[in-house]
């Protein structure tokens, strides 16, 4: 898999394409089978997340009683009161927490891998057999080594904390980050660097000065994909914590399921309000988001 | 530079986050949830869903006022996830301090493990806690002569629910035979019910349909020669025909549209029978707490009946006979320190079927494997029920344990998985047998 | 990829001039490399020698030899789990690749309201698997979803329960969720075709059909690959969605190899078994993604701008 990245396409998501407008020499003209896909496509996505939004507005006897696409004909909020008494908070700090403390850490010592594979690997064997490492540990599936994951977590005193799912979340991140800033680290102008190192500069300061903010979309990117993927994490929670106290957004919304699952409202109510905060989240950073995707994995 | 120290506060504000995030993360690590750690406080896992829950709530909470010093903090997880979850948790070294199981089995597999304690010696000493409950619930406690767990809560065989609004609807009598429910199939398809309510995801559901349909047909012998390990048991003849039996009823649409993924957790099966969408159910007594809590006024308004499965006709079973738990088990865990062993132990002394929890089980339908609670029906809140569940327990000729708690987990779960797959018709009853042959002993 | 970003090709090979450099770097490698190793590395040899010993998961650990694997290969089970993981991969790349390549080239029009179809459509994607997976269980159960409120027969099918039509529903979900992502790589990829070319086939006669399967597809060809690459290698960690939906089910529709794997290990309690299939999903894993290195890594430096 190879995505090159170039830094003068990072804007390319809303710049306008060079197209002749629509109207002007018929190159362009509408694409109605497209646009049909994409029609139909708005009517499956919308449906379901307005299904899921009425229904957690209406109480358990109204949703059995009326059609289910029509609107609450009496809007409650029991549901979401129920679910923010079931300990709703703190399942969200839980996952605040194993986020933040895997992505900041997975996405620092990554650019540090990739800056120093990118820059030193021509000198040291050492850096172009960690950079294969890194390569093949792409294909490992992480559910594959939850066994013996439990094993050392175990032996390591840090079962049930939060702590169990942060270390192997940390670990799987790598590889792909160490890729995608590799890749982009690779695009900045061999001459930056050689003018920093006539500076006097330590490596240390030319990945922070120079490096560091000339990556930053990649460094996004990164974050945001590994942010997303660790807040939505499943697996490792489920083996690897016990208590409610350290349960995670995605393990406490199967549990809730599991319990009230024939209350579908308030299951759904607690699907809003685990989504919610990334729903906020993606409106106030959708323009960073979808730039850094398309630089990302582009073309 | 201004460059540099943008990017060094830029560096450093990171590291904070990444310090403040490690720092949260081992805070909640060492927070309540770490079991074995914190003193004498012993912790006690259960299962969720009413009314259990709230009963096995209150007598912890009574206990907890009673003795301060020494207080038991209990979590409560659904079902399917607590079998999983528990094992976890043992193998973790983090195992609760009281384990609460269904014995058989799964007790004898921890026992193996080393995991949970030997209690004959403390039940010797103990003669008064033993003698009061019910003798034929130890026996599921039991592993190579010696007590590992305390038996509590009720006894509870597995019946036949019916809804009588649904029976009045197509104007005929609940069956009292095989070939009577066969009859029924059509004539509430033709209404729109669903004959049979079940659960099928959960598969141990569609195993109480087998259990009484070997036992009905071939006697408790069938299964019996499976548990003991006998070379071919399934091949007998009796389970030959109970399993097709099945599928003929599958495949009469006698169960539920969709039953593969309805799941009992949520006592979504119990909803079925109680919104009038399924006429029958067969379940254990559990679910009458449940439906009567959760169902509206199904239970209040006199809608439910309920009976022992009916026998086959030309079965060699003797219809008396019944399946289900006779009892619940609660085990002490190896690895818990001595104090909260001794908090343990003191809970199953003085609080385990206090006089309290007997009436809150008798209130919801259960009946407390106490000696002499039958003599407590008459003045609860459904005595007709209970006394159906106290006859049905205890003239039962032979009360034969779930098999999936009788034998170990891991025959247990090829068991569930090749039923799951003959009620959804891709086995054929062969063929289950030849899988299930190959796994008797493992 | 095209040949749009030259300067890339010529960094790769220039970085050797650094020389020495490579010596006082290698440290910054360590932190990334250590933790790799401690909860990637090292648990992947793990498997591997769990897979050789016979386990419960609360007792000891016994050695056994290849009886693991024994029991794991005669078990029809196993080429079962592969057959329903190989469908899932295929289907749901069949049914992503077309829709997500029609809706990129749709978003990269200028219609109007992409803004607001762009944010819409990313909202799946922010769904976790088990939110996802329990939503569609409620909205798809016959008795009390969706279909059943409504009153249509055909959406009132036994959707989970019947075995083709849940493997169906797993690789639907799966597409709802994932479209959104293909859709914005595809739109990526679009934008990138320069419209000289489109201008010269308009000149040469091309009709529309012909422009977009002569020029629109061998252009994207690269952006397929990486698309595709991420679906079919994404495909075989599906666990959480599944787990949810059906644990496999009915019976063992759906039961794809990394669940086969936890149920093997968490509820059947082998977990020596359990370790070999793991062994063979990273094997099937480490295939694959050679297999598609091959298909599309190779050409990767070769420009698509002849001629031009």
């Amino acid at each position: 898999m190879s995505t090159t990245l170039s830094a003068e396409h990072g804007a390319g998501v809303d710049a306008p394409a060079e197209r002749p407008p629509a109207g002007a020499g018929g190159v362009w003209r509408r694409n109605w089978l497209g646009g049909a896909a994409g029609w139909l496509w708005l009517v499956v996505v919308v449906v379901p997340i307005y299904w899921i939004v009425i229904t957690s507005l209406k109480s358990r006897t109204t949703y059995y009683a009326q059609n289910p696409l029509a609107p609450p004909s009496d809007p409650t909020l029991e549901n979401y009161r129920s679910v923010i008494e079931s300990d709703f908070a703190r399942y969200f700090f839980n996952s605040v927490v194993v986020t933040l403390g895997s992505v900041v850490p997975a996405v620092v010592v990554s650019f540090m891998a990739a800056y120093a594979i990118v820059r030193g690997s021509a000198g040291s064997r050492f850096l172009r057999s960690v950079n294969v490492l890194f390569l093949m540990g792409l294909a490992i599936p992480l559910q594959a080594t939850i066994i013996p994951v439990y094993l050392i977590i175990i032996r390591l005193h840090m079962y049930d904390s939060l702590l169990a799912i942060i270390l192997p979340s940390i670990a799987f991140a790598v590889p792909l980050s160490v890729l995608v800033l590799a890749n982009f680290i690779r695009d900045v102008p061999k001459e930056l660097f050689e003018s920093m190192r006539m500076d006097g500069a330590s490596d240390w300061r030319t990945l922070w000065s120079l490096a560091f903010p000339l990556t930053r979309p990649a460094l996004v990117t990164v974050s945001i994909y590994n942010g997303l993927s660790i807040w939505n994490g499943f697996l490792l929670p489920l083996i690897l914590t016990q208590s409610p106290a350290q349960r995670t957004l995605p393990l406490a919304l199967w549990t809730f399921q599991g319990e009230y699952g024939v209350n579908v409202p308030a299951v759904l109510a607690s699907v809003v309000l685990a989504t919610l905060p990334i729903v906020v989240l993606y409106a106030l950073g959708r323009r960073q988001l979808l730039s850094g995707l398309t630089v990302g994995f582009g073309r | 530079m201004a460059n540099s120290s943008m990017s060094r506060r830029h560096f450093l504000n990171l590291a904070a986050g990444a310090g403040a995030g490690m720092a949260l993360a081992a805070c909640g690590s060492s927070g309540p949830g770490t079991s074995g750690s914190g003193g004498g406080e012993a912790s006690y896992w259960f299962l969720t869903a009413a009314p259990g829950e709230q009963i096995r709530t209150n007598a912890v909470n009574r206990f907890n006022k009673d003795n301060p010093d020494s207080q038991i903090k209990h979590t409560a997880f659904e079902n399917d996830a607590y079998k999983t979850k528990i094992r976890t948790a043992i193998g973790a070294g983090q195992a609760p301090t009281i384990i609460w199981g269904w014995g058989g089995g799964g007790l004898k597999s921890w026992v193996e493990a080393g995991a949970v304690d030997d209690l004959t010696d403390w039940f010797g000493q103990n003669a008064a806690v033993k003698d009061r409950l019910f003798p034929s619930s130890f026996g599921a406690a039991t592993v190579n002569g010696k007590i590992y767990a305390m038996p509590c809560e009720t006894v509870e065989p597995i019946v036949l629910f019916y809804d009588k609004r649904a029976f009045d609807k197509i104007k005929a009598e609940p069956p009292q035979s095989w070939g009577d429910i066969m009859d029924l199939v059509p004539k509430f398809n033709a209404k729109g019910i669903a004959p049979f309510s079940l659960a099928g995801q959960s598969r141990w559901t569609n195993m109480m349909w087998l259990e009484f349909l070997f036992d009905r047909i071939g006697g408790p012998e069938v299964f019996q020669a499976v548990f003991d390990g006998q070379k071919d048991a399934w091949s007998h003849p009796a389970a030959l025909d109970a399993l097709t039996k099945v599928q003929e009823l599958v495949k009469a649409n006698g169960f539920v549209k969709g039953f593969s993924s309805v799941v009992a957790d949520a006592n979504a099966d119990q909803a079925l029978l109680t919104t009038g969408k399924a006429a029958m159910m067969v379940h254990g007594t559990w679910t009458y707490g449940s439906m009567e809590q959760e169902g509206g006024d199904f239970v209040s308004g006199g809608n439910l009946g309920y009976m022992n499965f009916p026998p086959v006709d030309g079965g060699k079973g003797d219809p008396s006979d019944t399946v289900g738990n006779p009892a619940q088990y609660l085990a002490i865990s190896s690895k818990a320190t001595a104090e909260q062993k001794e908090t343990a132990k003191k809970f199953f002394s003085t609080a385990v079927l206090s006089d309290e929890e007997q009436t809150e089980w008798l209130n919801t339908g259960g009946v407390p494997i106490v000696k002499g609670a039958e003599s407590k029906i008459a003045g609860s809140k459904d005595p007709e029920f209970l006394k159906f569940i106290y006859d049905t327990a205890s003239n039962a000729k032979v009360f034969a344990q779930s098999w999936d708690q009788a034998l170990s987990p891991t025959a247990a779960e090829t068991l569930l998985d090749n039923i799951a797959k003959l009620f959804q018709l891709s086995i054929s009853p062969q063929q289950y047998v030849d899988n299930m042959n190959q796994a008797i002993g493992k | 990829m095209t040949g749009l970003a030259p300067p890339a090709v010529q960094v790769r090979t220039a970085t050797g001039q650094a020389g020495g450099r490579g010596g006082s770097l290698w440290w910054m490698a360590l932190p990334a490399l250590a933790i790799f190793v401690a909860f990637g590395i090292i648990p992947l040899v793990g498997v591997l020698a769990l897979s050789f010993t016979e386990w419960d998961g609360i007792g000891a650990i016994h050695p056994a030899g290849f009886e693991s694997w024994r029991a794991v290969l005669a078990d029809p089970g196993l080429p079962h789990a592969l057959w329903v993981t190989f469908l899932v991969m295929a289907l749901s790349w069949a049914f992503q690749t077309p829709a997500s390549l029609l809706i990129g080239v749709f978003l990269a029009g200028r219609q109007r309201y992409r803004e607001i179809l762009a944010v819409l459509y990313f909202i799946p994607l922010l769904l976790s698997s088990a939110a996802l997976a329990i939503t569609y269980k409620a909205l798809l159960d016959p008795n009390f979803g969706l279909g059943a409120g409504v009153g249509v027969p055909l959406l009132a099918q036994d959707w989970l329960g019947r075995d083709n039509l849940a493997l169906g529903v797993v690789v639907f979900v799966v597409s709802w969720q994932f479209i959104p992502f293909h859709a914005l790589i595809y739109q990526g990829g679009v934008r990138q075709i320069p419209v000289a070319l489109y201008e010269a086939a308009q000149i040469d006669g091309a009709g529309r059909m012909r422009q977009f399967f002569s020029i629109t597809l061998p252009q994207l060809k690269y952006t397929v690959i990486t698309s595709s690459t991420l679906m079919v290698v994404g495909s075989l960690t599906f666990f959480d969605l599944i787990f949810v939906l059906t644990e496999g089910g009915p019976g063992d529709a759906t039961r794809v190899l990394a669940l086969d794997m936890y149920k093997r290990g968490f509820q059947a309690n082998l977990m020596g078994p359990a370790s070999a299939i793991a062994v063979i999903l990273v094997l099937v894993g480490l295939v694959l993604a050679l297999l598609l290195r091959r298909l599309g890594g190779r050409d990767a430096s070769t420009s698509q701008m002849e001629g031009m």
